[in-house]
C-alpha cells in the first residue's frame, strides 16, 4: 500500500466513523486514539501503525499479544486461567465449529498454492487438528470431543447445536477469505489466531499464558480436560511459529499490507469469537 | 459512553435524544439503562456517572426515584451485558 493507499483507507475510516459504524468506531478507538482527526492525519498514523521495519512475523505477534493479552488481557483469557464447567461448556460448544471450518481453511491454502512447504504444514496441521496421528495421539477435535464429555455433554448435542450468531459470522468471514483470497492471506487469517495458545506468549509481551499450566497437573480437573489442552500447549508451541515463518518466507511487498490487513481484522474476530465462548456459557445447565 | 468523537449517533432513551459515537455504545448505553431500572424497579433513570472503558469494564453511580445505585458494568463487543453486578 502506498500512500495513495493509505489515504484511501484514512477516508473510509473517517467516513464510516461519522456515520457511526461502530465496528470501525471501535478499532479507530483502539488503535488511533479516541478524537477524531483528519484523513491526512490518520493516513500517517495508518503507515507508521503497518511499519513492520523488516519483521513481519514481529509484527503480527505483537498485533496478537496487544490485542488478547494485554491492555488488559481478554476476559476469556482471564477465565482460562482456572476454567469452571461453563467455561468449558462454552468452549466445546463453540470450538467445534471453529474446528469444523479450519480445516476447510487449511484445505484452502493447500488447493491455492504450489509451495511444497506451505502444504507439507498444512497436511501436518490438518493431520493434528482434525484426523489425528493415530487412535494413541488423537487429533484436537477428538479431544475437544472427549473434553465435552468429561463434563456430560455428548457428542451428538455437540454436533447437533448451531454455532451462536457472533461465532457464526466469524466463521463467515474467515470461510470467505479462504474462498475469495489469496492463500497467504488465508494462512494469515488462520495461522495467527494458534498464536493464542502458544505457551511462550509470555515472551513475547504477555503477562498471562492462556491456561494456568499447574492445571495440567491438577488432579481436580477432568482427564480429558486436561488432556485437551496439554495438546494445544504442546502443539502450538512450534506449530504456530513455523506458520509465521512460512507467511514472512513466501510474502512479497506487494502482497504485505493485504496480510497485515487481514492480520488486523482476524484479531478483531478472535477478540469476538472468545467473547462468543463467553456468552455461551452463561447457557450452561439451562 | 467511550467519550469518543469519531462518530455521530442519535438514538432514544426513554424518550430523550442522546448523541452517541457509534451503535455499539448506542446499544450498550441502552442495555445498561434497562439493566438498572429493573434491579431497581425504577421506572426511569435520573442521573448516571460512568468512570473506566470497555477494556477494564465500568463502575458506575446511578440516580433514581431519590436513591443511588453502584454498580459495575462490562459489555460484550456488540453492547449486549457480559458483567453487571451491585458495588
Amino acid at each position: 500500500m502506498d500512500s495513495e493507499g493509505f489515504h484511501a483507507l484514512s477516508e473510509h475510516f473517517v467516513v464510516a466513523g461519522i456515520s457511526g459504524e461502530g465496528e470501525h468506531v471501535m478499532w479507530l478507538n483502539r488503535y488511533v486514539g479516541r478524537d477524531r482527526i483528519p484523513a491526512n492525519m490518520l493516513s500517517e498514523r495508518l503507515s507508521v501503525m503497518y511499519d513492520t521495519s523488516g519483521d513481519l512475523k514481529g509484527w503480527i505477534v505483537r498485533r496478537l499479544v496487544e490485542r488478547i493479552y494485554t491492555t488488559p488481557p481478554h476476559p476469556f483469557i482471564k477465565r482460562m486461567q482456572h476454567p469452571d464447567r461453563s467455561t468449558i461448556y462454552g468452549y466445546v460448544l463453540e470450538h467445534h465449529h471453529f474446528l469444523m471450518q479450519w480445516v476447510k481453511s487449511c484445505a484452502a491454502i493447500m488447493s491455492k498454492t504450489d509451495e511444497e512447504d506451505v502444504q507439507l504444514y498444512e497436511i501436518d496441521n490438518i493431520i493434528s487438528e482434525f484426523r489425528g496421528l493415530s487412535p494413541s495421539r488423537p487429533s484436537h477435535h477428538e479431544l475437544l470431543l472427549r473434553m465435552g464429555e468429561s463434563i456430560g455433554i455428548t457428542r451428538s448435542v455437540v454436533y447437533s447445536t448451531e454455532p451462536l450468531q457472533t461465532t457464526a459470522r466469524c466463521l463467515n468471514w474467515w470461510q470467505r477469505i479462504a474462498s475469495e483470497c489469496h492463500w497467504l492471506e488465508t494462512m494469515a487469517a488462520m495461522h495467527t489466531l494458534e498464536l493464542t495458545a502458544n505457551p511462550n506468549i509470555r515472551k513475547m509481551g504477555s503477562d498471562l499464558t492462556y491456561f494456568d499450566p499447574a492445571i495440567l497437573e491438577n488432579d481436580s480437573y477432568p482427564e480429558a480436560v486436561r488432556n485437551f489442552l496439554r495438546e494445544g500447549y504442546v502443539a502450538d508451541a512450534s506449530h504456530s511459529m513455523d506458520a509465521l515463518d512460512l507467511i514472512e518466507k513466501h510474502c512479497t511487498p506487494e502482497l504485505e499490507k493485504d496480510v497485515q490487513s487481514v492480520v488486523y481484522r482476524t484479531v478483531s474476530l478472535l477478540d469476538d469469537y472468545l467473547m462468543s465462548r463467553l456468552k455461551r456459557s452463561e447457557s450452561y445447565g439451562n | 459512553m467511550c467519550d469518543a468523537t469519531w462518530g455521530e449517533h442519535w438514538d432514544e432513551v426513554d424518550g430523550q435524544r442522546m448523541l452517541f459515537c457509534c451503535d455499539i455504545c448506542a446499544a450498550a448505553f441502552k442495555n445498561m439503562i434497562s439493566a438498572v431500572k429493573k434491579a431497581n424497579s425504577w421506572s426511569r433513570v435520573d442521573s448516571l456517572h460512568i468512570a473506566g472503558n470497555n477494556g477494564t469494564g465500568r463502575k458506575c453511580t446511578a440516580s433514581g426515584e431519590g436513591s443511588d445505585f453502584k454498580f459495575y458494568v462490562k459489555f460484550y463487543n456488540d453492547g449486549s451485558i457480559l458483567d453487571f453486578h451491585k458495588l
